[in-house]
């Protein structure tokens, strides 16, 4: 089923490994853009979707060295709503011979796509997102969700009368249990958030580059206890492209291939409170995890690069323990002890993810790893990589997505 | 006088809920099939899909299994700042999303027993009765 809820991934399947690979990325100004919304110089006026899209796309197809002529597919994905495929393909000048409204997060969309690609229904493929959140005033929290709104968890709406909602609130809740459960402190967790911003210096795209102390982390405003402004994600504005190509035309060009190894999808199934809180969504990340790492054909140890879903810091530590990267209640010990930084064992969220980098709802993580695949990572290059994994991991959900360079 | 409180979901099995709370009890859905507990309130079981279910009532027990507070003002001026939020493991096993009932996030310790109580509350609907959890 398409359509701009989120969708389904096709099945992991080995059939389906290392068809599909991306050759072209583009991304929008996240930094300047959110100084320019921040401080509304004379003459500001917040940025159209259309011209984010087109931005994205133009410096994707520079990218990728094709021309427009070599497109032949088109897919979209918008979280508030956007061009429809014809008006997008009318937008950019190109004529695809297959069209698909593809979501909106990154979870379904690129295995969809590869799977497309894999059934002969196109060679080429330029996947669209974009979402101005930041200039529509979205607010995460309250009322956001009417009751009975389809799309959004129960979860999201449901405990009005209790004063409870937000994303941030989930987070907040898994915490509180994980400082319990390990006797973890907040300035530990402070240290994954102060990783990930880190990074993010060394990234002049990311919406946030001024580093952070523990102390400032310490000093810094609750949003909700006891999680810390620097532990919730940004919002922003902005634009992905990803041009992806059937692999064998993908091979011999002036870049090295990205090739889609690997995905798997997993639900919270039961009772979501339990699940999310006290199991930290671990069995539903463990399922996904081990259907992308089959499908691929890898073990966690060849991933050299990991890519979460931080909306919360404490979401990136669920992912990295959950696929396995280190044991339960080990993960704020492991970020403490380098692991996640360049040169450590699994470098994580080196652009500044989406709590320092850009919230694009996981299509900038994607982005990333193509850089870092090819060694176009600059300040923040992990040498000799070979594998990556991305991770969208929402409160009740988890669709991690295996990547490896091609020739 | 009845607390300020955003709007609840009410129609079908939602309203149901509510119209136990107002008689002073906590019941949820069993599953006649698999047997299972379901919360939120379901037209079928969250466990197993069956659509015929009972409404139980809780004993009302339950340990403390996480905590929250909200700092910024999500409800923009119903709810004072800051606002506490507990998850409490019902004795019979679902987690309930509630408040503290006379005491803070300050007091609360993970696995702390608490009991059940009701607040008289007010949203656009009219007034309801909460259930909250009290120390025991």
């Amino acid at each position: 089923m398409s359509g701009y809820g989120a969708v389904a991934m096709p099945p992991a399947s080995r059939e389906l490994s290392r068809k599909a690979a991306i050759i072209g990325v583009g991304e929008t100004d996240y930094h300047e853009d959110y100084k320019a919304e921040r401080t509304r110089p004379p003459g500001y006026e917040a940025p159209e979707l259309e011209n984010l899209l087109q931005k994205a796309f133009d410096r994707a197809l520079a990218d990728s060295g094709l021309s427009r002529d070599d497109i032949d597919g088109l897919s979209v994905s918008y979280t508030y709503g956007g061009p429809p495929p014809d008006e997008m393909a009318q937008q950019l000048g190109i004529k695809p011979r297959y069209a698909a409204v593809n979501g909106n997060i990154m979870a379904g969309p690129l295995p969809r796509v590869c799977a497309a690609i894999a059934a002969g229904e196109a060679d080429v493929v330029a996947m669209m997102f974009g979402v101005a959140s930041r200039s529509a005033g979205r607010q995460f929290g309250g009322t956001t969700f009417p009751p009975g709104q389809t799309g959004a968890p129960s979860s999201y709406y449901y405990y009005h009368p209790w004063g409870w909602s937000s994303q941030a609130a989930h987070w907040a809740l898994m915490f509180s249990h994980y400082q319990h459960a390990y006797g973890a402190r907040e300035e530990d967790l402070g240290a994954v958030a102060r990783q990930v911003r880190d990074h993010a210096t060394r990234n002049p795209n990311a919406v946030m580059q001024k580093p952070f102390t523990i102390e400032e982390y310490m000093a810094s405003r609750y949003i909700v206890r006891p999680l810390h402004l620097f532990d919730i994600c940004l919002v922003n504005d902005g634009a992905v492209c990803l041009i992806v190509s059937k692999a064998e035309l993908a091979r011999g060009g002036a870049k090295p291939p990205v090739l889609v190894a690997g995905w798997g999808e997993s639900k919270v199934k039961g009772d979501k409170m339990e699940v999310m809180v006290r199991q930290r969504l671990r069995p539903v990340i463990e399922e996904a995890g081990s259907q992308a790492l089959t499908m691929a054909d890898v073990s966690p140890s060849d991933i050299g690069h990991f890519e979460g879903y931080d909306a919360s810091s404490i979401h990136l530590v669920n992912q990295v323990e959950g696929y396995g990267f280190t044991g339960a209640g080990e993960g704020l010990d492991f970020c403490k002890a380098g692991s996640m930084d360049v040169g450590g064992r699994l470098p994580t969220n080196t652009s500044g993810g989406n709590l320092s980098g850009a919230y694009m709802q996981g299509w900038s993580q994607v982005a990333e790893v193509v850089r870092q695949l090819r060694g176009e990572a600059g300040a923040r290059q992990i040498a000799g990589l070979q594998a990556s994994m991305s991770s969208l991991a929402q409160t009740d959900q988890a669709h991690p997505i295996i990547y490896v360079r091609g020739e | 006088m009845a607390e300020k409180r955003p709007d609840r979901t009410l129609g079908g099995p939602h309203s149901e809920f509510w119209d136990w709370c107002a008689k002073g009890e906590l019941r949820l859905q069993r599953c006649s099939s698999c047997g299972q507990l379901s919360w939120p309130p379901v037209e079928s079981c969250q466990h197993c899909g069956n659509g015929s279910l009972s409404w139980e009532r809780m004993s009302g027990e339950g340990k403390v299994a996480s905590w929250c507070t909200f700092e910024r003002d999500y409800y923009r001026g119903v709810l004072p700042i800051p606002w506490d939020c507990i998850l409490v493991e019902l004795a019979e096993g679902p987690m309930f999303l509630s408040n503290p009932h006379g005491f803070t996030w300050q007091e609360v310790e993970i696995g702390m027993p608490v009991t059940l109580a009701f607040v008289e509350c007010e949203d656009s609907s009219g007034v309801f009765n909460l259930p909250v959890f009290a120390r025991e």
